[in-house]
């Protein structure tokens, strides 16, 4: 394949570290990438007084694909998530978050192989707040005929293309029954087509108790934007935590491949932050852009570190450094 | 051990109140609504589920469903007599599901923006 030509969204907090240690395996996978290198985030706000400036969206919207570090975002005050405003900038409204179980990391399941598809612009997302009365506060969830179709269209396409069995739709249609009743609607609906793959649905609660007691029962998740976002963090702890978390964020025209963790700030500048998410988060996109024996082999030469278990990062048991573990992946990679 | 409730009803400090404008939520298959100044009321931003559609970067694919939320906000201080006249203004030309006041408290806005 010819030269790919791509955003590179380093973030802040750890994200710039993690980042190039993904840039450098990346490029030791033989795939040919020209990589704009573009700001995002805190520091960018107080630079430039924009999260997002105008070269960044630029060059994402000409390159159609982005791989991003994490940034920070403030609780409760202060400015808006960089990560959820370039998901609405770019209408990037399947959320898609594997959580796969890694064999050497040591878990009490034997098996764990579920995809999360989160719709990732509406619900509570929305950002329509108000405070009502100086003593109620209201936020709108909605939720969309359009948009809930969508995302049900993309889970069942992507489940077929990749030989998944079964999706279940996660709501809490029994209370909320006009917003998660029109998900679970359009839903149904999108199910009708696929009828070579098994459908049903599960109300949110019992699918966080279910995830926690018997992981292995489930294979693909269709979740509006708030229920996706937690359980997609649950399913990447029943894995291995939040640094084996990869995801990608896929709109009809531009794509952001994103780890699932923040930017982790007082970490930043120490280099022992494990890059595995983002890392897997590129061998995502590369399958995004067809880069497949690229992406085989950064996959293979990772496991092949973490079963050696020698250079680990500290989450995963080892003292490693980010770059000592991103090298032992890039010797790896030349042996498998 | 707490055997019975004991708090009462919680109170927030209150503020003072400031009316600053207006969120109206507009259905129209003709795409981003376009206005005209209502009085004090003046355009701010338009948002289809929460994104900004008008001004600004617009990506082909946003606008998904015929619902906008228009922001109009005050441009002096301003009565619930001109917020009635404002709204049967804009009756006159748009089908709007909800409108919702924005209200300041203190200092600090008691409202969203959009993305």
């Amino acid at each position: 394949m010819g030269k790919h030509v791509i955003t590179m969204l380093p973030g802040e907090g750890t994200g710039p570290e993690i980042c190039e240690a993904t840039r450098r395996v990346i490029d030791h996978s033989g795939v040919e990438i020209v990589w704009e290198y573009e700001e995002i985030g805190l520091d960018c706000l107080n630079e430039h007084g924009t999260l997002l400036p105008e070269k960044t969206i630029k060059s994402i919207a000409k390159n159609k694909i982005a791989i991003k570090g994490p940034t920070t975002t403030p609780v409760g005050t202060g400015h808006k998530s960089a990560n959820v405003t370039l998901r609405k900038m770019f209408d990037l409204y399947a959320n898609v978050r594997p959580a796969k179980l890694i064999p050497v990391l040591k878990r009490p399941w034997d098996k764990i192989d579920i995809l999360t598809f989160r719709e990732n612009t509406e619900d509570s997302y929305a950002a329509i707040e108000h405070m009502v009365s100086d003593e109620v506060a209201q936020c709108l969830k909605v939720i969309t005929w359009p948009g809930s179709v969508r995302i049900a269209e993309f889970a069942f396409k992507w489940a077929k293309a990749n030989g998944r069995k079964k999706i279940q739709c996660v709501h809490k249609a029994n209370i909320m029954k006009m917003t998660d009743g029109l998900f679970l609607e359009a839903f149904r609906e999108v199910a009708k087509k696929y009828p070579e793959i098994e459908s049903g649905d599960i109300i949110v609660d019992n699918c966080s108790m279910q995830l926690v007691r018997n992981p292995g029962q489930f294979d693909c998740l269709v979740l509006p934007n708030l229920y996706g976002d937690i359980l997609s963090d649950l399913c990447a702890g029943l894995v291995g935590g939040l640094g084996f978390a990869p995801g990608a964020n896929i709109g009809e025209n531009v794509s952001i491949f994103e780890a699932v963790h923040g930017s982790a700030p007082k970490y930043a500048g120490m280099k022992k932050v494990n890059p595995s998410a983002v890392l897997l988060s590129g061998v995502m996109m590369l399958r995004w852009i067809g880069e497949n024996a690229a992406a085989d082999k950064i996959e293979k030469g990772m496991n092949k570190v973490l079963a050696e278990a020698k250079t680990l990062t500290y989450d995963a048991g080892g003292t490693a450094s980010t770059d000592e573990y991103a090298d032992a992946i890039i010797r790896a990679m030349d042996t498998v | 051990m707490l055997t019975q409730a004991t708090t009462g009803r919680a109170k927030r400090p209150s503020q003072p109140i400031t009316l600053v404008g207006m969120d109206v939520y507009i259905i129209t298959e003709d795409g981003i609504p376009q206005f005209d100044d209502y009085g004090a009321f003046k355009i701010e931003f338009v948002s289809n589920r929460g994104t900004k559609v008008w001004p600004g970067y617009v990506s082909d694919d946003l606008m998904l469903v015929n619902w906008y939320r228009c922001r109009f906000k005050a441009t002096k201080a301003v009565t619930d007599a001109e917020v009635d006249v404002f709204l049967t203004a804009l009756s006159k030309k748009w089908k709007w599901s909800a409108a919702q006041k924005l209200w300041n408290y203190g200092d600090e806005a008691g409202f969203s923006k959009a993305y």
